[in-house]
């Protein structure tokens, strides 16, 4: 490794630090930790929401995916910016800080309860948070210690706490102001990365149509098996129905495009917005970072085909097969390009980019997580001080890391992957509705959300231990207690739980809701404060 | 089609620029807005 970049490494953690400091610096009472005191602009918050979003699995992994599924993946960017930037921004983050600030919530558990008057909610929700985000930071964090691990030539143990307690250490002392700095410096080095990734893949095969084109004359070499479950070629949608098909549309659009609404480490950044003038900013700095994450990612690993075809005349799947066993690993498809493909000093570049990837969202999963200790530090204490929220919700940022780092020794991999599409999935089932409800809909009663959360909570638990395979195998579940692994056939048993689990939050939702009392008419005045075009419902009886 | 061979891979690949443009006027055009 060129001692250059140990530098540049070097360099690249003592200004996170030194961003970290600025954060501690300026954190001086529980609204400063929590939301970064609500006075944060624009551009910080939405590179800071980009970067979080958006972490190493989801640049190795989907871009490893695109390579063996083609770009029809593209759906997914699609819906990222759109739903995840455009839908976020526009319609539920402006409403987000306004109730939020209302009612003086400081957390997603927070303003949940306090908006329908529940402690089950913020409990629930919390939770949920404090329990199930450590199997996604793990995952994260595994990302980020295999990457020290390969490049600086540590020991993987010795890489997992290491990288861990760096993290640990600015969340700690920074709260979400330290984050959100050093968010911006880590999504500024991510957009810069990728932006070049994709530039040098287009210019290096040869131009955007010709490089497409190329892929497009590719379609042959599908092996026999993806044809068989619908994979028609790298730039053509998989067949209507077939396996492959309802993967991408289900799994993939829905799940992951749709679930990242309902994300509490996301929505608390709106909470964090200095004034309402910050979102069309936020907008213009989020969709361009959004599609230079997801849309180069699909494209680059796609078109990987066309420059392992040219150099070695494989496609990418074969070129990470393992020859005895014959198993192909995905992930290690985007690392291979870039080293075989793009110049040496791109290399380092994309290395800092997977590194900052790492950083940004477990540093957001530990606030997260510290916050929600807090959270349930004042459901069990009702009365403990005001003043000792900042001090419950650093103490949170030790037990997250402390269970994070048991975790990642702990578990296998394939559990924590499964994890953090359950911990996705478990979010939009329990949360989405629910949000929604709380910002556009007044007649949506405690009762009701409670019978959403629990519903889709439910559905959720229900098609991932007996209908939905990927899952119900490996839980094994249904095996003891039905005697089969899953229950479901095609196509139910490879569609995602969500497309089952978030209708039947929407229906409890709302069917709970129109036969029970409307919350108090002043109380929803208090909430929807500043929010136009909204009629508050006449609470009958 | 820009060289993809399925429609709906163009119709993703188009949607992708399209809603970034959306993101970016909205956001221009309400850039000092409060509303």
């Amino acid at each position: 490794m060129d001692p250059l970049f140990y530098l540049v490494v070097i360099l690249y953690l003592v200004v996170t630090f030194y961003l970290g400091y600025l954060g501690w610096r300026h954190t001086r009472s529980a609204a400063d930790y929590m939301v970064a005191g609500g006075r944060v602009n624009g551009f910080l918050v939405s590179l800071s929401y980009g970067a979080t979003f958006i972490s190493t699995s989801a640049i190795v992994g989907f871009g490893g995916a695109a390579a063996a599924y083609g770009m029809s993946m593209l759906w997914l960017a699609a819906l990222n910016i759109f739903v995840g930037i455009f839908i976020a921004f526009a319609f539920l983050g402006k409403r987000i800080r306004t109730m939020g600030a209302n009612l003086g919530a400081h957390t997603f558990p927070e303003l949940m309860s306090r908006r329908f008057n529940s402690r089950f909610i913020h409990g629930y929700a919390a939770l949920i948070i404090a329990l199930v985000m450590p199997l996604y930071a793990a995952a994260v964090m595994i990302g980020g210690a295999r990457f020290l691990e390969q490049v600086l030539k540590v020991e993987y143990t010795w890489a997992l706490v290491v990288f861990a307690i760096l993290v640990a250490v600015y969340v700690f002392f920074g709260g979400l102001r330290g984050v959100i700095y050093t968010d911006a410096l880590q999504g500024a080095i991510m957009f810069a990365g990728m932006v070049i990734l994709l530039v040098l893949t287009y210019v290096r095969l040869g131009g955007v149509i010709p490089a497409h084109t190329a892929l497009s004359d590719l379609k042959d070499l599908v092996p026999a098996a993806l044809a068989a479950k619908g994979h028609a070629g790298w730039t053509a949608m998989p067949l209507p129905g077939s396996e492959l098909w309802w993967y991408v549309v289900s799994t993939l659009v829905l799940g992951v495009g749709i679930g990242v609404l309902a994300q509490p480490q996301l929505a608390v950044r709106f909470m964090a917005l200095r004034s309402g003038r910050e979102f069309g900013r936020g907008l213009v700095v989020g969709g361009i970072f959004i599609l230079a994450m997801t849309g180069t990612v699909y494209v680059v690993g796609a078109l990987s085909n066309v420059f392992f075809h040219r150099t070695a005349g494989k496609i990418a799947l074969a070129m990470v097969t393992d020859p005895v066993t014959g198993t192909p690993n995905i992930d290690r498809i985007i690392p291979l390009y870039i080293s075989q493909a793009l110049p040496h000093w791109f290399v380092y570049i994309f290395m800092l980019t997977l590194l900052a990837a790492a950083m940004s969202t477990l540093s957001s999963q530990f606030h997260a997580i510290g916050t929600s200790v807090r959270d349930l530090y004042y459901l069990v204490l009702p009365g403990a001080p005001r003043e000792q929220g900042m001090v419950a919700a650093r103490a949170g940022v030790l037990l997250a890391l402390a269970a994070t780092l048991y975790l990642g020794f702990r578990l296998p991999v394939s559990i924590i992957a499964l994890a953090t599409s359950i911990f996705f999935g478990l979010c939009a089932a329990s949360f989405l509705p629910a949000l929604v409800a709380a910002l556009y809909w007044p007649r949506a009663t405690r009762g009701g959300v409670i019978a959403g959360i629990v519903s889709g909570s439910l559905a959720y638990g229900f098609m991932v231990f007996f209908v939905h395979q990927k899952e119900a195998v490996i839980f094994g579940v249904a095996q003891a207690l039905l005697g089969k692994p899953y229950i479901a056939s095609f196509p139910w048993n490879i569609i995602d739980p969500l497309v089952v689990a978030l209708p039947a939050s929407v229906v409890g939702l709302i069917a709970v809701s129109l036969v029970s009392r409307a919350l108090p008419q002043e109380h929803l005045r208090e909430c929807f404060r500043g929010i136009g075009g909204v009629g508050i419902p006449v609470r009958d009886g | 089609m820009l060289g993809l061979e399925g429609f709906g891979v163009f119709l993703a690949y188009v949607l992708c620029i399209a809603s970034t443009l959306l993101c970016v006027v909205y956001g221009v055009a309400r850039w000092n807005s409060d509303e």
